[in-house]
């Protein structure tokens, strides 16, 4: 679903990724982790069409994201730590916006459904302003989740939640793999990617450290055998 | 106290400049940091012309004109001011301040007192503005009683956003909160009607001598009855400032003190919100600088959530994303807009029209608010575009979350720009109905109503061709120098931001012109074509404005198409440092 090749990102002399290949496939959740500065923001921007990579290819679905960019986005959805919304839209307008930004089109029957399954059906005809933090992460994924993608990013989706805010996304996350989609989940809380993620990738000043699942990885590495994944990821990164 | 503020400013300053000075090392600050040094050269510093001394106003009308400017700040600040104090703090101020064993009356002095300096500076800036480049030394006594005046005019500021705050907090709506301020207001207007019920013919008959006898009568009529009791602080606050010599000055001065001092001791017993109103403001203010860092779209200002006013239209789910990018930019201009401007320009109209009327040359009212209407109608389509800035001017704020949309970059493009030009077409058609309606209770000799319509159709058919354009080139600026233009409504300051902004209005000003000639010649050539085939008269404005607004179109799609290109291959992260 998500296919990786080369992927090289320069910023003038600077190397902010490199060479990066990897793939994921429907219904798995990989797990991007690496320390501040590795280039995992760079990757997950570059994946969702933000910056254009300096060399390689990206796919979603068979769509090159360089020469069909609106069929590729179409499949993709992207959800940044801290939520974008319109400060002039109300709800119910950012999910009718999207809809047709998407080419949805049930999406009058799909809105209300939607809104209730996130609990802001009360709010539908508030503006960003008057939500709470954990409401507009939900209105964000509501977005995100309108026109049924099959490739998802998630950019440290964690941050800003309560306990229960934390709960239903990691339900959220889990749920859309198992119903086929292909997830890139990006954090440094290592204790949900072991909890969510089928893989990890782990990068590192740009480059490909190791990628598999953690006993996959372990296997490359016998030292690192029986060590706590936080360990697993000091020693590959040495940091 | 005094010390800590004071060396506060000094290292506050010191640093401040030094990094502005490291950043010349780039050379599009530098440039920026020329062109502005030279502006500021141009409108301050080069000798222009003898100032006479209030430019041909005697001491007594300028005072009026004083008194009536300060009147309207007041006014306008107690009708449309919201509870954002001047005398917010920031966040570092707030955590050391208020976690420092110091009482509240001395948190609020050593804000009072860091102010000063930007302050002081303002006077100074407006005091050399004025001067056309001469600077004796009695203008330093105008710099210190600007000074008094402003800083009475911070505290005043103060003094209201506390008053909203507290109310805010007190779950008073908006309509109430101004209650008192309208029912103040409506009773010195009808002390001030009481008063110059009178007095209109000889109003009337000293502006038909000239202004400044007018200014004169003015300006002795607010020394009057009551009207003189309720202007006498306004009076006394302007009239260091606008003292001729150093004994004038002294003998003016306790007053103005007295007035600074009164304001001083109402924001304190007005303070009791105060803290929570600071630290409130610092937490939003920290937001907003946090969200500005990381290159996303910080939080709204207003403290207090807005209620979405009901949209103009219903967006459907299913469509064009090109209209429903254009009806998302028309939403924010109905739902961000206040009812300030038009109110002020609706009481601009009727007063300009009123005073107009009273002199013998001018004509009726309606003329006047027929004048007024083309006035303002021109001013949307030359000013329009620079103001509205619902586009990607203020969507580049969320340049990442428009780059995953599966849109052609000319799509959204010509989406974003057509928001702004829809709302500028509709004030601009509007201005040219109601100027045209106006016109049709007078006769203007030898330009009867069926011309007048002609030139209503030809001007029609070029306002939206001539936002368009002019909008497309502020959305073009945005794209290519996105770090020379203030996204959003933020501004950034300093010399160098400034003369990077004078360059892009400029160069802006420049490729209009350049779009407009052919346009010009396509029309000048369809005006020809349709006198050839009989048309005559104004009659010949409708075809020349439809061949302009067709080239106009027509460059247009060429550069959304090309703009359109230049975005998809846009990297925020390069260009803001997102």
């Amino acid at each position: 679903m998500i296919q990786v090749q080369g992927l090289t990102k320069l910023y003038g002399s600077l190397v902010a990724v490199d060479d990066l290949s990897f793939a994921v496939a429907p219904g798995e959740v990989l797990g991007l982790v690496g320390p501040n500065g590795a280039g995992k923001t760079t990757t997950l921007r570059s994946l969702v069409g933000i910056i254009r990579p300096t060399r390689g290819t990206i796919s979603i679905g068979g769509r090159e994201l360089e020469r069909d960019p609106v069929e590729a986005k179409r499949q993709l959805a992207f959800m940044p730590d801290e939520p974008r919304l319109f400060e002039y839209l109300t709800v119910e307008e950012h999910l009718r916006f999207t809809a047709r930004l998407y080419g949805i089109r049930d999406a009058d029957g799909r809105i209300p459904a939607l809104l209730r399954e996130l609990e802001l059906d009360q709010k539908a005809g508030a503006l960003p302003d008057e939500l709470s933090r954990g409401m507009k992460q939900k209105l964000a994924i509501a977005c995100g989740l309108l026109h049924d993608p099959t490739a998802l990013l998630f950019d440290e989706p964690l941050t800003g939640l309560d306990p229960a805010g934390m709960r239903r996304m990691k339900q959220t996350i889990v749920e859309r793999a198992r119903h086929g989609a292909a997830i890139i989940l990006s954090s440094h809380l290592l204790q949900l990617v072991e909890e969510v993620c089928t893989r990890v990738l782990v990068i590192h000043r740009g480059r490909l450290v190791a990628i598999g699942t953690i006993a996959e990885i372990v296997a490359t590495r016998p030292d690192l055998q029986g060590r706590s994944l936080e360990e697993i990821f000091l020693a590959l990164t040495g940091t | 106290m005094i010390g800590a503020a004071l060396y506060l400013a000094r290292r506050s300053l010191a640093n401040g400049l030094r990094r502005r000075l490291a950043r010349l090392r780039q050379p599009k600050y530098l440039v920026g940091f020329a062109v502005g040094l030279g502006y500021y050269y141009l409108m301050f510093l080069r000798p222009r012309f003898q100032s006479a001394g209030g430019g041909g106003l005697s001491g007594s009308a300028a005072e009026g004109i004083a008194i009536l400017g300060l009147a309207a700040l007041v006014g306008i600040g107690w009708l449309f001011g919201t509870s954002r104090s001047p005398l917010a703090f920031t966040p570092a101020e707030t955590h050391y301040l208020f976690t420092a064993p110091l009482t509240r009356r001395q948190v609020l002095n050593f804000k009072l007192l860091r102010s000063q300096l930007a302050l002081c500076l303002s006077s100074l800036l407006s005091v050399l503005l004025f001067s056309g480049g001469h600077f004796p030394a009695t203008r330093v006594l105008r710099v210190l009683g600007l000074w008094l005046v402003f800083a009475a005019l911070q505290m005043h500021s103060g003094v209201t956003a506390l008053v909203r705050q507290s109310l805010e907090e007190h779950g008073v709506t908006a309509v109430r909160r101004r209650l008192g301020a309208i029912v103040v207001l409506a009773a010195v207007a009808g002390v001030a009607a009481l008063t110059l019920r009178a007095q209109p013919p000889t109003l009337q008959r000293a502006f038909a001598v000239d202004a400044a006898s007018g200014f004169d009568a003015l300006a002795a009529l607010l020394h009057q009855g009551t009207l003189g009791v309720l202007t006498w602080p306004l009076a006394a606050l302007v009239r260091p400032a606008l003292a001729p010599n150093l004994a004038a000055f002294a003998a003016r001065l306790p007053a103005a003190v007295l007035v600074v001092a009164l304001h001083y001791v109402w924001l304190v017993r007005s303070s009791t919100a105060f803290e929570e109103v600071a630290v409130e403001s610092a937490e939003r203010m920290a937001h907003r600088i946090a969200a500005w860092r990381s290159g996303r779209r910080p939080p709204p200002v207003a403290g207090a959530a807005k209620r979405a006013r009901p949209p103009l239209t219903r967006l459907r789910s299913a469509g064009s994303p090109l209209r429903a990018i254009a009806w998302k930019n028309v939403q924010a201009e109905w739902r961000g807009s206040g009812v300030r401007l038009p109110v002020l320009i609706g009481i601009g109209v009727v007063v300009v029209a009123w005073v107009a009327s009273l002199g013998e040359a001018a004509g009726t009212g309606l003329q006047v608010v027929a004048v007024l209407f083309l006035a303002v109608g021109a001013m949307t389509v030359v000013f329009g575009p620079y103001a509205l800035r619902n586009d990607l001017r203020s969507d580049l704020q969320l340049w990442d979350l428009l780059k995953t949309y599966p849109l052609r970059g000319a799509d959204l493009v010509a989406g974003e720009a057509l928001g702004p030009v829809t709302v500028l077409t509709a004030v601009g058609w509007g201005c040219l109905l109601c100027a045209f309606v106006a016109s049709l209770a007078f006769d203007v000799p030898g330009f009867p109503v069926p011309e007048r319509g002609a030139v209503l159709l030809a001007a029609a058919i070029a306002t939206p061709a001539l936002l368009g354009i002019t909008t497309l080139i502020q959305n073009a600026a945005v794209l290519f120098f996105p770090a020379w233009i203030s996204l959003g409504p933020g501004r950034a300051v300093g010399i160098e931001m400034l003369g990077q902004r004078l360059m892009t209005v400029v160069g802006s000003q420049l490729l209009l012109a350049i779009a407009l000639i052919p346009a010009l010649i396509v029309g000048a050539v369809a005006i020809a074509i349709a006198g050839v085939a009989g048309v005559t008269g104004v009659w010949l404005a409708v075809p020349g404005a439809a061949g302009l607004a067709v080239t106009v179109g027509f460059e247009g799609m060429l550069a959304v198409a090309w703009l359109g290109r230049v975005f998809e291959r846009s990297d925020p992260a390069a260009e803001i440092g997102g």
